[in-house]
């Protein structure tokens, strides 16, 4: 169907796309012009001095820009792995027990799994700052019980990335559980009709039905949880301040002390970019597994 | 969107259904835990809250941290700031959102998919990317430390755009076509026609525009520029921790984050067929 005349075609798009060029497109090409420059972000843009590749060489070179760089950069990269790697077969689980139909209790547990979800990310640092304390925290008391040692949680810099990571599955897996009860749903049931008049077991059905039918939800699920999990923010602001030792600083806390409060917005966008570079290769690798094992089948 | 609609089911009566029911009803508890364990503690008092080992449950549940924190961070005012940035992106998104998701879906236009995938990428694009800069424009906008700096930024994204195009794509042709016959404007087509068809998206775009920008931190945090009184209250919540009573403000943060937890988990609870049939179609058909 055409729109009656280009003038109502344009005047439905110009708010909103206007609107999402000013604030996403424009400052999306600043971001990579000023990531060639030096620049401070208390001062206009026309005050950036253009510095080629100055600002990427100090971000991967030896001195300490660079050291906290790489240490931000990486404890991202584990933070993301890590986060993706328990979400995803979490959620499978999870969805696979909302969706059954062999046993009450399936809603419940998704109503509960998805408010977590709504839960403002700040109250879930403070909540699980205070679930982590190693004297008057309820964790370590419930680890008593079964017999293993009080953990360190978020004050050792052994533990305290994990732990951040335990936080935001927590938050999260509700929202990555409702997708994958969304491709459950899709299955044909005849599937694992024709699969029991064969004598399929169950385990058997999971293998060679559930998951390789599940494999687009649990691709767009891996996207989505990666581009959440380089986000994090909240609780390294709040409760770790990037410590102990370095070991919670993360890209998006770094980037903005550096971009923000130390006004280095030059530097904080090449870091920025250099972000949204690793993003995009992530993402492609991703696709490129999952058709990888499509081919295979 | 069946997955909430589920006729009612027989579940066989035996043990190994209990089992897993059991077994399902000790995760959904586990689960629910900390938020438990949050509303809990804020009705403890100082000394249980600091006790080793931990209290589980108050002695004498009072409020009395709920009180306190209404005098130390404002939570009139910052309750006022949060629904008003809540409230403004929602309504403005809402609005953008199925002007362009109409266009997008009912009219023919060069260079239309091109410019939807355009649209659609930045859904993916992570915020922190373009802080920098978009903190230097809102100072030359003036809207700096003011709380329509934290708004306007937010009045449109692609989200919504995507949400309303799967939904709209659904609405006949014939029934556009009708009100055009009848001489009715595109925009009284829109919001006379279209919209009330599509109610079930914009409650949920409603829903997750609301949530987002209440739970919103980063954003806020940066524009703001430590102007309190324009504090929304997830950022006056942090406020609480530098609050020191003789280290003894658990309760004390444990109040103000039941606080700012209650309006999405509301709103959610009640509303959650919505959320759950808007991720379906994003998700799925998507």
């Amino acid at each position: 169907m055409i729109g009656r005349n280009p003038r109502s075609v344009i005047g439905m798009l110009a708010p909103a796309t206007g609107l999402i060029a000013i604030f996403v497109f424009v400052p999306m090409a600043l971001t990579i012009a000023l990531s060639f420059t030096q620049w401070s972000t208390q001062t206009g843009f026309e005050t950036a001095q253009f510095v080629g590749l100055a600002n990427f060489f100090d971000l991967f070179g030896p001195t300490s820009i660079g050291r906290d760089f790489r240490a931000a950069f990486f404890n991202t990269a584990i933070y993301t792995g890590l986060s993706v790697a328990l979400i995803l077969p979490l959620s499978v689980v999870l969805g696979l027990m909302v969706h059954q139909t062999f046993a009450p209790g399936g809603i419940v547990l998704r109503t509960v799994l998805f408010s977590t979800y709504m839960v403002p990310m700040i109250a879930v640092a403070l909540v699980w700052s205070k679930l982590y304390s190693p004297t008057e925290g309820p964790f370590n008391q419930v680890l008593g019980w079964i017999g293993i040692p009080p953990q360190t949680w978020l004050s050792s810099p052994n533990t305290a990335l994990v732990s951040i990571v335990l936080l935001n599955v927590w938050q999260q897996v509700g929202y990555f559980t409702v997708l994958a009860v969304a491709g459950l749903t899709q299955i044909p049931t005849t599937l694992y009709e024709a699969a029991r008049v064969d004598g399929a077991s169950p385990w058997m059905q999971f293998w060679k039905i559930t998951l390789p039918l599940l494999r687009n939800t649990l691709l767009f699920s891996a996207v989505i949880a990666v581009i959440n999990a380089v986000q994090v923010f909240e609780p390294v602001a709040l409760i770790t301040q990037g410590g102990p030792v370095n070991s919670t600083n993360v890209m998006t806390y770094h980037i903005r002390r550096v971009g923000i409060e130390r006004a280095q917005g030059g530097l904080g966008s090449a870091m920025a970019v250099t972000l949204m570079l690793s993003l995009i290769v992530v993402i492609v690798l991703l696709f490129a597994a999952f058709r990888d094992r499509e081919e295979q089948r | 969107m069946s997955s909430t609609m589920r006729p009612y089911l027989r579940y066989p009566a035996t043990w190994k259904s209990a089992l897993l029911s059991l077994a399902i009803l000790a995760i959904a508890v586990a689960a629910a835990f900390p938020l438990v364990w949050m509303v809990l503690s804020s009705l403890k008092t100082p000394a249980e809250s600091m006790q080793v080992p931990p209290v589980w449950i108050p002695g004498s549940p009072n409020f009395d941290a709920y009180w306190e924190v209404a005098e130390v961070v404002n939570l009139d005012r910052s309750f006022v700031n949060s629904a008003f940035i809540a409230l403004a992106t929602t309504t403005a998104i809402v609005v953008t959102s199925l002007m362009a998701g109409y266009a997008f879906a009912k009219y023919n236009f060069p260079g239309r998919d091109w410019l939807f995938a355009a649209l659609i990428a930045t859904m993916f694009l992570p915020p922190i990317v373009t802080l920098i800069p978009l903190y230097r424009m809102t100072g030359y906008l003036g809207l700096n430390a003011n709380l329509l700096g934290v708004v306007v930024p937010n009045l449109a994204n692609a989200f919504g755009i995507f949400l309303m195009r799967q939904y709209i794509k659904g609405v006949p042709n014939d029934l556009i076509d009708a009100a055009r016959v009848d001489g009715a404007s595109e925009l009284t087509i829109l919001f006379k026609i279209v919209a009330p068809a599509v109610l079930p998206a914009i409650a949920a775009l409603t829903l997750f525009a609301f949530v987002y920008h209440w739970n919103s931190y980063l954003w806020p945090l940066t524009v703001l520029q430590g102007n309190t009184d324009q504090y929304p209250i997830v950022i006056s919540l942090s406020r609480l921790l530098s609050y020191n009573r003789g280290a003894m403000n658990t309760g004390l943060v444990m109040a103000g984050a039941t606080l700012a937890v209650l309006p999405p988990v509301v709103l959610f609870v009640f509303l959650q067929r919505f959320f759950v049939d808007s991720i379906v179609a994003t998700g799925v058909k998507g």
